[in-house]
This record gives structure tokens, sequence and C-alpha cells, in this order.
């Protein structure tokens, strides 16, 4: 099984982790900007954080055959702490970095003004950028934020398919289905989603622009739900094309608008076979 | 100690650049990284019966005396003199008076340009004229070029040519006996030539013809079969052959002949001083060795900051097959944004790996097609901008693009300003940064900071294959350091790796 995970972050896992996503199949991860658990009160602390993204990690990543991209915003958040407003103008440049392959987490924490501004702003960039964008749903409020969410990016004339709706769950599923956006899921051991409850879903949306990821970061989380979620799927019946489409070429298709990834090395080393691999330009 | 052949100066022939003016040739030639030229007089190339001969001669002068280019003449051209028939006439035709002008030109043009020889041969012996009238005809046209020569101060190198009058080293032999052995008649040998028609290795032909050469001209050829090839395609094992050319002491140019590649002369030039630097044992990327000459010819040094700018430009700009095609209409373009505004270079550099492509530039070895982009995009900035540019792209560059500002800083024009760059890097964990801190701009590291990064890559697995000048610059507390370092690892059951081990040997067996 070789899989992609879409959404993770690194900066707050072990070496351990590595080893033991390598040893289970993961071959590529995208690390999404977020918060750190302690509040930020400069900017130079997020410039410090954006550098080890497309620096410190992908080397770490590197040692154990991992390709790490990154995705890079001011999170909603931190949007909200006006020190930490000028990081808006600092994301343009690392937006030309050739492992960052989105915008995001973007989105609603709280859904004040200020998380508007900040969002639509950075949706813009995503645009400019010819970039996909990552949004983040907020855990509080899921239902109303996924759909101010939605009619935000209907608003921000970036093409749906260029931005998954991610966290969802059997209550926000529905609302993305039919919006063209890609649908991410975050599998973790208490909150969110279980293997379980995501092979419920697949089979009752189908596997297609459905994103799986661990989400794994500082909180209570394993970098192997990926992994679990595929062997869910295997003895639920879905047949390995459709599990290496979901963990695999799911996230290839949508990371890959950026024209940056290059999975050439870390794929071939895949053992799925049969297929046909899809590069992601560049 | 013999000399190594990391010392032989390479050139090449301007006949395999016949589809580029002189002056563009120079420069291609020069850029590559090459120190010599064999200019071949032709009607294209320096035309010896043009008008204003003396102005363009002067002008050829300077700008290889700009480029640091030595010079040989050649007067192998094959329509020269006679549009209908190839090299003719030659020393053995009737009308040999011709070839007799030439060649005396071509002399007189050589001491102009301040050349290290001038070039000929016998011709193919004509059908009509019988072999012993050949001989005389072409003793006595060599007896005349020979005085012109002696005359000018330049030597003659007469080559042997397979199928003609003089076609080896056994015929020069004859003709320099028949001559009476004067002063200044000397050897042209074409190394392939000896590998087709020599009996004897083509390095013991370099032996034996030692004490006569004034001229070389090298390229790959089979057994049996007079064909320029381009090395790696005919039969030659070149290693022994230079080894042979510099324990010799021959100290000429070695210049490539490859007439017949003229269609991607940019590109077989590169890709032949590649292969020569590497069968020699030379580092790729920098011109070495020293012109010859009374001191009033030398020319200037060349400058290795520019010779490396050259070589990734060319590189880049005119790459060999496989290299994405529309980098070098990107990178032109992003090179010219640079320089006319140079705010831009931050979304530039950024793109050069996506534009330019990552892969290694087979040409110059060490040197990645995005890592070659980006110093050529960091030496179009206005010498005033270099040194802020640089830091700030290193201080917000991901880890290729601050690697690549570390490898570039050699070859620009920064002094030793930007040596804080280095200490950033080498404070690092990343092996890639650490690595390219010590290149050759590591020589403004002091020794301290210097001995502690070397320990470092020992440490953390670092070839130290990548530390610029390493034997140079190690020292006893280096030594002091890597046996503490190696006692620590022993103590653990471990052991240094070979490199550091054998280094560590040296520097003891030097105390």
């Amino acid at each position: 099984m070789r899989i992609f995970d879409p959404h993770i972050h690194m900066t707050s896992r072990t070496t351990d982790d590595y080893a033991a996503m390598a040893a289970a199949g993961v071959r590529a991860v995208v690390e999404p900007a977020f918060w750190l658990g302690q509040p930020r009160t400069s900017a130079g602390s997020f410039t410090d954080y954006f550098d080890a993204l497309i620096g410190w990690e992908p080397f770490r990543a590197g040692q154990f055959g991992i390709r790490h991209y990154a995705t890079i915003a001011l999170n909603p958040k931190e949007a909200n702490d006006p020190r930490c407003r000028e990081v808006l103008d600092l994301v343009p440049r690392y937006l030309d970095k050739d492992g960052v392959v989105a915008v995001g987490e973007i989105g609603y924490d709280a859904m004040t003004p200020a998380e508007d501004e900040v969002f639509a702003a950075q949706l813009a960039l995503a645009l400019a950028h010819g970039l996909p964008a990552l949004v983040h749903t907020p855990h509080r409020d899921k239902v109303t934020g996924t759909r101010r969410s939605l009619a935000v990016v209907a608003e921000s004339g970036l093409d749906p398919a260029a931005v998954v709706i991610d966290h969802l769950n059997e209550v926000t599923v529905g609302l993305v289905r039919d919006t063209g956006c890609w649908l991410g899921f975050s599998i973790y051991p208490d909150t969110k989603m279980s293997p379980e409850r995501m092979v419920a879903i697949l089979r009752e949306y189908g596997t297609e622009r459905m994103l799986v990821n661990s989400a794994a970061d500082w909180g209570r989380s394993d970098p192997l739900l990926t992994l679990r979620t595929g062997e869910a799927m295997l003895a639920a019946g879905f047949d390995s094309d459709e599990v290496d489409r979901v963990l695999w070429r799911n996230p290839v298709e949508f990371y890959g608008q950026s024209q940056r990834l290059d999975l050439d090395s870390v794929a071939e080393q895949a053992t799925y076979a049969g297929n046909s691999i899809m590069r992601g330009g560049a | 100690m013999n000399p190594r052949s990391g010392s032989i100066r390479w050139g090449y022939g301007t006949n395999g650049f016949t589809n580029h003016r002189l002056t563009d040739a120079l420069d291609v030639i020069a850029g590559l990284g090459y120190t010599g030229v064999a200019l071949t007089l032709d009607h294209h190339h320096l035309d010896p019966y043009a008008p204003a001969l003396a102005r363009r001669v002067a002008g050829t002068a300077a700008r290889l005396s700009a480029l640091g280019l030595s010079v040989v003449v050649e007067t192998g051209a094959r329509y020269l003199l006679d549009p209908y028939r190839k090299h003719s006439p030659t020393l053995l035709d009737d009308d040999r008076e011709v070839r007799l002008d030439f060649l005396r030109r071509a002399v007189a043009i050589a001491a102009d340009l301040g050349a290290e020889a001038v070039s000929c041969w016998s011709g193919v012996l004509p059908g009509h004229v019988s072999r012993r009238q050949g001989w005389d005809r072409l003793l006595d046209g060599c007896e005349q070029v020979v005085k012109a020569a002696q005359a000018a101060g330049v030597p003659l190198g007469f080559e042997p040519e397979p199928g003609m009058l003089v076609a080896d080293l056994a015929g020069w032999h004859a003709l320099h006996r028949g001559l009476g052995s004067p002063d200044g008649f000397g050897l042209t040998l074409d190394l392939g030539h000896c590998r087709a028609n020599e009996s004897a290795e083509v390095a013991e032909c370099v032996r034996q013809a030692a004490p006569y050469l004034v001229n070389v001209q090298v390229e790959d050829m089979r057994r049996g079969v007079h064909e320029h090839l381009e090395f790696g395609a005919g039969e030659i094992d070149f290693p022994p052959v230079l080894r042979a050319l510099a324990e010799c002491g021959y100290r000429g140019l070695v210049a490539v002949e490859l007439p017949r590649h003229a269609h991607a002369a940019p590109e077989v030039a590169a890709r032949s001083l590649a292969f020569l630097r590497a069968a020699s044992g030379q580092p790729a990327g920098q011109p070495v060795g020293q012109p010859v000459g009374p001191p009033g010819q030398r020319r200037p040094d060349r400058q290795p900051r520019r010779a490396g700018l050259a070589e990734l430009r060319a590189a880049l700009l005119h790459p060999a097959p496989g290299l994405r095609a529309e980098g070098p209409a990107w990178l032109r373009g992003a090179l010219a944004g640079v320089a006319a505004e140079p705010a831009r270079i931050g979304a530039f550099f950024a793109a050069a790996g996506r534009r330019c492509g990552r892969e290694p530039l087979a040409a110059v070895p060490g040197w990645s097609a995005d890592e070659a982009a980006r110093a050529l995009l960091l030496s179009a900035l206005p010498a005033a901008e270099v040194a802020g540019q640089a830091r700030e792209l290193y201080r917000h560059g991901d880890a290729a693009e601050r690697r690549a500002v570390l490898r570039a800083l050699p070859l620009l024009p920064v002094g030793p300003d930007a040596v804080d760059l280095l200490h950033d890097a080498i404070r690092t964990n990343d092996t890639r940064l650490v690595a390219a801190a010590l290149g050759p701009y590591a020589r403004h590291l002091d020794a301290a900071a210097w001995r502690q990064a070397v320990l470092k890559c020992v440490f953390m697995g670092i070839a130290l294959s990548a530390v610029d000048g390493l034997d140079r610059r190690a020292d006893r507390e280096l030594a002091a350091m890597l046996a503490g370092l190696s006692a620590e690892r022993h103590a653990a059951g471990r052991t240094l790796p070979d490199d550091a081990a054998r280094l560590l040997e040296r520097l003891e067996k030097g105390n």
C-alpha cells in the first residue's frame, strides 16, 4: 500500500514517527502551516516556522525516503491577533517556493470579521499564484462554518476543483459533496473521524475527490491512521485499486494542480503495480 | 615529483566551429573553460587573403588575450586555396607555390598572434607525381617554411596525416632527417591518428614523439579508420595517454579536433572538456595550467570566477539534449529581468528549479541545473546589489535556494563579506547546506571555524571531497581533533569514515 498523507503536522512529530510511517508505506506528505499550540506573538516567529516547513522538515523526511511538501498561510486562529497580521504580507514569498503546493490552512476558527478578511485575502493569493487551497473547517459550530466557507470559496473565483474542504464528517460531507470541491477527512483516535466511520462514508459517497489524512499534530493523534483506514477499506470489501485511489492517486491529483509535485523516485518505490502513476507536473 | 596529467592545457580547434563566427567561436571556447584554441585559417575564420588582414589579426590577438586563450595556427582548411579540390594545392602539387605562399602567411599571422606553433602537413601524393619527386618537393617546401618560421620565431609543427605522403611517425622522422634536423622543425601529433595507423600503443607513441612535440591534437579514433570521433566513440584508453603526455614534459596545448561536429559545436566542446578533465583527473569548473612562452607573450591568468560562470552559462543556455527545452528561453528572460530590475530576483530565484530542472549538468560536474541557474541569476545583478541580494535570498530561501547561494558565493563579486552565511549554514544540521558551505568560499572562514566545520562533516558523514583545499589547509590541530574523534569512536566500537581516517593518516605522516 502506498500512502500520500495530504495533511499532517510533522513538525510536531518524532523521528520514530517518520520511521514508522515509512515502514507503513507513507511515501509523501503535505504539512499545512497551522498553529503550534502556543500562540505566536510576532511575524518573525512565523517566518522561522515557514522556513522550517520548506527547509529542515523536508530534509528530515528525506532521511526516511519520504517526500515532504507544505501549504503556507496565516491560520484562522492567529488571524485574530493583530500582532500576527503582517504575516499576510510574507505569505506570497513562500507561495513561490518549490515545496509549497497550496495555500493553507485557511478558513474559520471562530468566524470573526478578522477571519473573514484573512480568509478572503488568502483565497485571492491562491488564485494569483495558481495554487490550490486547503480550507480548515471549524471544530465548533462546524455546519455553519462549513456553509460559510463554501460561500466564501464560491465568491473567490477559485475553481472548486482547486479547493479541499477539510475535517469533514458525517454531518458536513453532504454539504460539500456536490460543490465540486475536494473532501478532506481527518482520522483521529477519539475526535473527528475513525477508520470505520470513514469507510462507511466512502461506501455512501464513493471515492471520487475523497482525501483521507491523519492530521497528526501535537495533540493525541496517530500518523498511521491513513494505513489503518486503508486496511479497514480492504476488510470492508474495497479492492486495492480503490484504496490506492484514496490514499495515493487522489492526493497526487489534488496537489498536482500546483505543478510542483515531483514523485518520480518515491512513487517507483511503491509496491502497488498496474496503475498509471499520475504525476503532478514540474 | 612527476607532473600529473591534471596540468595539461586544453584547447579546441576552430575547424570544429565552422558554423560560428570566429569571435563567437572564441567566446564559446573560452566560456566553456578551454584555455587555448587551435585556429584553422579559413575563408570565414581570419581569411589570410581578405582585405584588412593586419587589422583583423590585431583584433583577434586582442580578443584571444582578453579571453585568456593561447593559440596555435592550423593550416588544414579544406577549400581555402582551391574551391574544387579539397586541401589543394599541397606542397607536392605542380602549383605548390600557392601552398608555400599560404604557409608563409600563416607563419606571419602566427607570429602576430603570439601563437605557440604553426602546423602543416605534406598532402596526398598526386597520381602523376612519383614518390621520389614528391619527397623532393616536400623537402624543398619544408625547407622554405622552416626558414620563414625560424625568422618569425614560431615553432613549426609538421603533422603526419593518414593517407598523406607523410602518414606516420616513421615518415616524420624520415622527413626530419632529410631536412637535416633543423631547429624549429617540430612535430604536431594527432593522438587519434596514432590509434588509427601506428602499431605502437598511443601512450608509447607519445613517449617516442616527446622530444619533438610542439603541438598536440586529440580526439577518439578506431584502428585503421581515419575518422575523428567524439570521446568515448572510439577505442582510445585516454588516462594512460594523458599521463604519458604530462610525464614527458610537454607543456603546449592539447587541442580537440572534431571538424565534423560543427553542427553541435558548443555541446560537443562542453562534453569533450568534461571528458578530458575526468580522464586526466582534473577538477571540473576551473581552467588549470599556465600559459607558456616568453613573459612578454604571456596571457593573463583566467579568472576562475568568470570561467565558472561562463561554463554554467554555456551548459544552461545551450543545454545537452534531455534538459528541458523551455529552460534556456526562460533563463534568458530572467537574466535580463534581474539585470534591469534587481528586486525581481526573488521570484525568479524561487522558480529556477521548476523552469530549468534539477538534473545534474553533465558538462559541469558537481552542478545541478537549478543551482547553476540561480548562480547565473545572482551574477546578472548589478555588482553593487549582489552581496545584499545574496544575503536576502539566503535568508528567505528554501534549502535548495540556500545551497545555490552558498555555491555561487565564490563566483560572485562579494569579497569576504558574506562569510556570515557560511556560519549560518554550518550551524544547521542539514548535510546539504554544511557541504555547500565548504566550497572555495570557505577560504574566508578563520582556522578555528574551518576546523570545526571539517570535523562536523566527519561527524555527519559528509564526504570530505566536499571540502575545498582540504589537504592544503588541514593542520596539526585538525589532526588532533580527528584523533580525538577517532578515539571516541573506537571506545564506542565504531570507526571513522574512510576518508577521514586517510586524512588523519596523511596528517600524522606529515608531522
